[in-house]
């Protein structure tokens, strides 16, 4: 067999896996984790299409329906991570200017990271995928799904809303990202200088909107005006202030969490949710009464000095603030396990079973703004969910089948198969390579 | 009249390469000729006059004042086109020099050295694309022949194009991210059109406004967003094709889309938008070992990329191929490896004369062996594209350019400018990084060692093409942490290089100089 035919077959091969648009697969008698409506012993969910079409204890096989026997597994909805930086290419930090508000993450995602499919094999489907922390306002951030082996344009989830990374702290002052020798640091180098960027950036957007407003006017009454120019920034700014782009702010301590969250209410916008936020027990009344969201380590700290106040009941403590709180990675190790990020939060502070679920699915579809069809198992959401051989909270469970929209994207059953035939494909394009090199240094000789 | 031939007579002693200034008359005639726009016509004959191709065809009268070449045996082309190069452009010897803006004419600045273009012409290529490869927006491409004469008499079409490379600035200038690169883009776009709006208004009503700024570099854009001319983005892997030509949508350009090495899986999809492969195929880590470490994806694309050109006609895309980068020294072999990898002879041949004859608007000029058209050919002992084949002479313009007696044939064993010791210092946020390199470089593959801080073991994945090579190698960034990689991309200027590092931490300029 040649290569292109192995390849063909490979790639035919999980085109068929993928299968055609309105198939329809039964999963039957498992452990169902809704995690909005309780858990479902020995139950079912069908799955027409991209969506789940039923979940109960007695649904019927349609005629034709992929039927999976998932007896003593458990059922979860895809885990959803809001903070990733998986899968981009060419660096995740715009470094250079104080606010970065023109770039954006869709620009640079690559459907090649490796590790998007290793966090699918651990049940995560879908990932607020943020730019860095450089910089007190950062790029426009993408929400993706992991469909790995599709173009990376089907990967963005086309009505998810627009979001932006802001970063407080250290790291926009500069503390951990610095110039080379020779090139002086970029302001601000305070923590009063990000304060500065933040109100700034927003006061000239409402002089950006002011100017466009007067244009258009003028204009309508007939006069000569010259537009004035269309500033992708200043858009960005303009967007936010008008709610259309969601924030999600990098930082740690409560006093400068308390500082964003004055100053949104000052200059009329909301942010979406809080990253990181290591203090939030010290504030969890004001960031819920501003209608933030938190999404947070269960037990990192003491890792930068911002850190060092960090404790391990903040996500319990926050949940019983009233915090719409997630667990996050941050990071493509931790995204692959995040349930075990979860389940800590049992042990510490105590949340049940179902509040520990949350943090990794529905709080973070609401945080997103996409729980109206993500983040549980309920007939009319997308069919994103996981197969588990145990209960997901377990550290002795582990993903056998991983589906996004309907279909199966990791089968670790057909992945250990795989591995034989890419190690043959991998043997057998050396072979060719080295073959046609020793030609070329024959051919070489000769001449 | 007898001032011209003095001057032709100066000519000649100052510049020996040259053979005649003005274009005479020859027949070429007994040879296998390839015209390209039909079918090889064996025993055909060309008629050269004044510098165009005046007829061609198996019987065609011979004129009375016609040199006459017997070609019996031989195969006559057209000169072949190679229409992505930075011939005739060099890094800039400042660190801070000027980018180029879209303003830029290619052809103020080419200055092409005369072993470049002779050995270019020993290749059979007669006619270059070129334009700087440094900075965002490159400038404006010019077709330029090659061969004797000034400049201004060698251009065929200048501005051919605009041209967009995704070259990030070093870091904390904008833009330092591929992403800040994107929105560079965009943002020179709006600010063309913005400003092509205020001119308007303020033309007709200049009374009570403030005059717009003049900004040739904006302005320099206008053809492009009229579709007048289209935008080369130059780009290589699949999904950077792919971006481009979203971007190229987005931006309602027409573009063309050059590089594209690893386009092999999306061939399909570029079936609307003109392809420039360039064959400066990806090269394998010379030890075995290494070749093995690498994930199967970077050895597919590697392998498979020689068959981007096959893969494009089978899809009945439209492509040339090119040069790429550098001197162009692996042109002719490139296009052998691509025939090696399915594409036929005669596809190869339409990709480096007509297509992209076509491909800049020129196709009326050159590309094909018609009547009319400009008499650039080449004359090959066997078919042009076969190991042994040997270009015996090439006319430019209708005029004979000698060619080099023994075209330069890279010697294995002569050391070539990158080997030896280098003192390297890379600019990290931290502080700089010392390193000791040691470079050695073999048909393009560039082997050795490193040295430094952060660990030492061999290179891996270096390459070189002219004065640009790259390589890799593993640096542990703090103590008992997990190695990662750091890619440098880098000049060769004499007994200095300098480029970038792309780590996962960003990416970061470097310099190194040579180690006594």
């Amino acid at each position: 067999m040649t290569m292109r035919t192995l390849a063909v077959l490979v790639i035919s091969a999980i085109a068929v896996t993928l299968g055609a648009q309105e198939r329809t697969t039964l999963i039957r008698n498992a452990t169902i984790l809704t995690v909005t409506n309780g858990t479902i012993e020995n139950g079912s969910v069908l799955i027409r299409g991209s969506k789940i079409a039923a979940v109960g204890k007695d649904l019927t096989t349609p005629a034709g329906a992929n039927v999976i026997d998932a007896t003593g597994m458990f059922v979860l909805p895809g885990i959803i991570d809001s903070h990733s930086h998986t899968a981009v290419e060419g660096g995740v930090n715009e470094v250079s200017l104080p606010n970065t508000g023109m770039v954006r993450i869709a620009d640079a995602m690559t459907a090649h990271d490796i590790s998007a499919y290793r966090q699918l094999s651990g049940g995560t489907t879908m990932a607020l995928i943020l730019h860095g922390s450089a910089n007190a306002i950062g790029g426009e951030s993408q929400i993706a799904k992991w469909k790995w082996g599709r173009p990376v344009s089907e990967w963005l989830v086309p009505d998810a809303p627009r979001t932006i990374k802001f970063a407080l702290g250290e790291n926009p002052k500069s503390a951990n990202f610095r110039p080379p020798p020779g090139q002086p640091r970029q302001y601000p180098s305070t923590r009063m200088g990000v304060e500065e960027v933040v109100r700034k950036s927003f006061v000239d957007a409402r002089d950006y909107l002011a100017a466009w407003d007067e244009y258009e006017a003028k204009r309508k009454r007939g006069e000569a005006v010259i537009p004035p120019r269309r500033d992708l920034l200043m858009e960005t700014m303009a967007g936010i202030l008008r709610g259309e782009v969601d924030v999600h702010a990098h930082g740690y301590r409560a006093d400068e969490l308390l500082m964003l969250l004055n100053l949104a209410d000052e200059m009329g916008f909301t942010i979406r949710e809080l990253q990181h936020v290591l203090e939030g027990y010290k504030i969890a009344p004001e960031i819920a009464k501003h209608g933030a969201g938190a999404g947070t380590f269960i037990d990192w700290w003491g890792y930068k000095a911002e850190a060092y106040d960090a404790i391990p009941y903040n996500v319990a403590l926050m949940v019983r603030g009233n915090v719409l709180t997630s667990v996050n990675s941050d990071s493509d190790e931790l995204a692959r396990h995040l349930n075990h990020d979860a389940a800590k939060a049992m042990k510490y502070g105590g949340l049940t079973e179902d509040e520990a679920l949350r943090l990794i699915t529905i709080n973070p579809a609401k945080q997103l703004r996409l729980d109206h069809r993500l983040g549980s198992i309920e007939a009319g959401k997308d069919a994103d969910l996981a197969i588990w051989n145990g209960h997901p909270l377990s550290t002795y469970s582990r993903v056998e089948k991983t589906f996004i929209e309907g279909e199966i994207y990791f089968d670790r059953a057909r992945d250990l198969e795989r591995r034989e035939q890419m190690r043959r494909e991998k043997e057998e394009l050396l072979k060719k390579e080295a073959d046609a090199q020793k030609l070329e240094k024959k051919e070489k000789t000769d001449a | 009249m007898i001032l011209r031939r003095l001057v032709a007579l100066l000519l000649l002693s100052a510049a020996p390469l040259v053979m005649a200034d003005v274009p005479g008359v020859w027949a070429i005639t007994g040879a296998t000729v390839h015209p390209v726009s039909g079918a090889p016509i064996a025993g055909g004959t060309v008629v050269m006059r004044g510098g165009l191709i005046e007829s061609v065809g198996a019987n065609v009268a011979i004129p009375a004042d016609a040199t006459v070449i017997d070609a019996t045996g031989a195969h006559v082309y057209p000169g072949l086109i190679d229409a992505h190069t930075s011939l005739g452009f060099k890094a800039p010897k400042e660190k801070d020099a000027a980018e180029p803006t879209p303003a830029d004419l290619a052809i103020r600045g080419v200055s092409i050295a005369s072993d470049d273009a002779d050995s270019r012409l020993a290749d059979g290529v007669t006619t270059v694309v070129t334009a700087p490869s440094r900075g965002i927006f490159n400038g404006q491409p010019v077709v330029l022949n090659l061969g004797d004469g000034p400049v201004e008499s060698r251009v065929v079409k200048s501005p051919a194009a605009q041209q967009i490379s995704f070259n990030p600035r070093p870091s904390w200038t904008f833009p330092d991210s591929m992403m800040g690169v994107f929105a560079h883009i965009r943002q020179t776009f709006l600010d063309a059109a913005q400003h092509a709006a205020a001119r308007e208004v303020y033309e007709r009503t200049p009374a009570g406004l403030r005059r717009p700024d003049e900004r040739a570099d904006l302005d320099a854009l206008g053809p492009a967003i009229r579709r007048e001319v289209p935008v080369v983005f130059v780009v290589d892997s699949a999904e950077m094709v792919r971006r481009a030509v979203a971007l190229a949508a987005e931006l309602k350009v027409r573009p063309i889309i050059a590089g594209a090495r690893e386009a092999y899986a999306i061939a399909p999809e570029l079936k609307n938008v003109p392809v420039l492969v360039a064959v400066n195929w990806p090269k394998a880590p010379t030890d075995a070992a290494d070749r093995a470490e690498q994930p199967l994806r970077i050895i597919r694309n590697r392998v498979l990329a020689p068959t981007t050109p096959a893969e494009l006609a089978k899809a009945k895309a439209t492509f040339a191929l090119v040069s790429g980068s550098g001197k162009g020294a692996e042109f002719l072999p490139g296009i052998r490896k691509a025939i090696a990898n399915g594409l036929s002879a005669e596809d190869a041949l339409r990709a480096t004369t007509l297509a992209p004859a076509r491909i800049f608007g020129v196709e009326r000029q050159l590309g094909s062996i018609e009547r009319g058209k400009i008499a650039n050919l080449v004359i090959t002992d066997r078919p042009l594209f076969e190991r042994d084949a040997k270009v015996t002479r090439v006319f430019v313009d209708g005029s004979e350019v000698r060619l080099p007696a023994e075209p330069k044939k890279s010697d294995a064993n002569e050391a070539t400018p990158i080997d030896g010791s280098w003192a390297v210092s890379v600019a990290a946020p931290q502080g700089s990084v010392a390193l000791q390199i040691t470079l050695k470089a073999e048909d393009g593959t560039l082997s050795g060692t490193y040295s430094g801080d952060r660990g030492s073991g061999a290179i891996r994945g270096g390459s070189i093409d002219g004065n640009a090579f790259e390589f890799t190698i593993s640096v542990n960034a703090q103590e008992g942490a997990e190695a990662t990689d750091w890619l440098f991309r880098g000049t060769l200027d004499g007994d200095a290089m300098r480029g970038t590092v792309s780590t996962n931490l960003g990416t970061f300029d470097f310099s190194g100089s040579r180690a006594r």
